[in-house]
């Protein structure tokens, strides 16, 4: 029998790395207009102008596929069970380093609350966006709260980003697979998700 | 964090209200010598003309016309970049030199560095910076070529009343201080380089009572960067301190794990 259990489908991992390409370059476009002090990163696309256009074309790729993808897995993340409480009471077992165990299906709170948040920050970014992209369209009130909001919804993406690929790659060894060939170790499964582990083969560790 | 401005060696307006006679010889005198082309407008029953600033109307007079218990009363107004010492548009620009103080404290503009983010829009206390077709920032620039050649700017020039009068900043506010005169813009934005001297309280021109950058603008550039970049670099010092001190969780350490199946 196989060692591996599929966790996420070939069109499920092309639409994450979509969001993520997207997401990087609406960083790397960004940056010089979030601060001067990042200005030099405009150079990597040719001055501030083709970075601004890069950034309205990335950040509509990112709007869409990053909403779609919430959609995708709404269902799964959008409410809490009761090992899903246990696990928060616990802090996920991250501040400890003896082996916790958690009954927790194919996603924990931490990765729903990302994936809320990601979702809510899309909507957020993608609206203050288009009245930043547009400022001789809507009262000078509006435009200016968006640059505030635009700024403060990036700062908080970026945090949790950093947060989702530590958790992602060596924070806990054998996930990324998941995101990169589809299938991962069951006894990954097993020690991370064993709700799900047992929807997926049935078996009972 | 604001820039620091020579106060002594700033040039600057001293706009007098009271002695505009609203004939709009700055208006022409600056359209010819910064080439700027005519606007069209259209009558709106008022002899104010154009109703706003555009990209080729870089300062213009504004009609106030009141009518106070069948009295009519008429003001002027001469509506322009009036070069903050804190400057909003200069605080959000993205793109080095696109916005430039001089060393007379005047704020610039190069339209080859501007980048078309159209940031200085929303961050300007007085509405002031505006686009054209080229999507590059116009406003005035106090003729700082002419400035820079020991002349007066062209509307000041042009002037016949005085009402525009150019000089070095503390020289021409001080005489009117003297003159008892109440000074619109002497402190406001660490001092504004076009300060009026107002016949009204300063709502009657539209005029905010105490200018100042945007609050939005603030806390964008003063609070939410340096604590973004602050927790930016926090989140990932705290990811590492993790992996060093508590680790990852690794799944092998399950194969040998004594208690299973519980928290």
């Amino acid at each position: 029998m196989s060692d591996y259990v599929e966790r996420f489908r070939t069109s499920e991992r092309i639409l994450h790395w979509v969001v993520t390409c997207s997401f990087f370059t609406l960083l790397l476009t960004g940056l010089g207009l979030f601060s001067k002090l990042f200005h030099g990163y405009f150079g990597l696309f040719g001055g501030g102008q083709n970075a601004i256009m890069i950034h309205k074309i990335s950040g509509v790729i990112f709007f869409f596929s990053s909403l779609y993808m919430f959609f995708n897995h709404k269902k799964d993340v959008s409410s809490f069970d009761d090992g899903d409480w246990v696990w928060i009471r616990k802090y996920g077992g991250y501040l400890t380093r003896y082996g916790n165990h958690f009954d927790i299906g194919k996603y924990n709170p931490g990765q729903k609350m990302f994936a809320v948040f990601i979702a809510a920050a899309t909507v957020a970014l993608g609206v203050t966006g288009l009245f930043i992209w547009f400022p001789a369209f809507f009262p000078r009130w509006i435009v200016q709260l968006s640059l505030l909001f635009h700024s403060l919804m990036f700062i908080g993406s970026i945090m949790f980003v950093v947060v989702h690929v530590y958790l992602a790659t060596i924070g806990n060894p054998g996930t990324i697979e998941a995101m990169l060939y589809g299938d991962v170790r069951k006894l990954w499964a097993r020690k991370h998700h064993p709700k799900w582990y047992k929807e997926m083969t049935g078996e009972n560790r | 964090m604001s820039e620091t401005i020579n106060q002594a060696a700033r040039k600057g307006f001293l706009v007098d209200t009271s002695r505009c006679i609203g004939c709009r010889s700055c208006q022409v005198a600056c359209k010819q010598w910064n080439k700027l082309e005519a606007d069209k407008t259209s009558n709106k029953g008022t002899f104010e003309n154009p109703r706003d600033l555009t990209p080729a109307l870089y300062n213009r007079i504004k009609f106030i016309e009141k009518d106070t218990a069948g009295e009519v009363t008429w003001r002027f107004f001469n509506e322009r970049c009036m070069h903050c010492g804190d400057a909003g548009c200069m605080k959000v620009c993205p793109s080095p030199g696109a916005l430039f103080r001089t060393k007379d404290g005047i704020v610039g503009f190069n339209k080859e560095k501007c980048i078309s983010c159209k940031y200085c829009v929303s961050a300007c206390p007085f509405n002031i910076p505006r686009y054209g077709s080229d999507d590059k920032v116009s406003k005035c620039n106090l003729c700082l070529d002419r400035i820079a050649g020991g002349l007066t700017p062209a509307c000041a020039k042009a002037c016949p009343t005085e009402a525009l009068k150019y000089g070095m900043r503390n020289d021409i506010i001080s005489k009117a201080k003297g003159a008892k005169k109440t000074i619109y813009g002497e402190d406001a934005l660490n001092g504004l380089g076009v300060a009026y001297a107002l016949e009204g309280p300063p709502e009657q021109y539209g005029l905010p009572a105490n200018p100042s950058i945007p609050m939005s603008i603030f806390l964008w550039k003063d609070v939410i960067k340096p604590l973004g970049i602050l927790g930016f670099w926090g989140s990932i010092g705290a990811m590492l301190l993790h992996y060093v001190t508590i680790g990852p969780k690794k799944v092998d350490d399950d194969l040998n794990v004594k208690e299973n199946g519980h928290e």
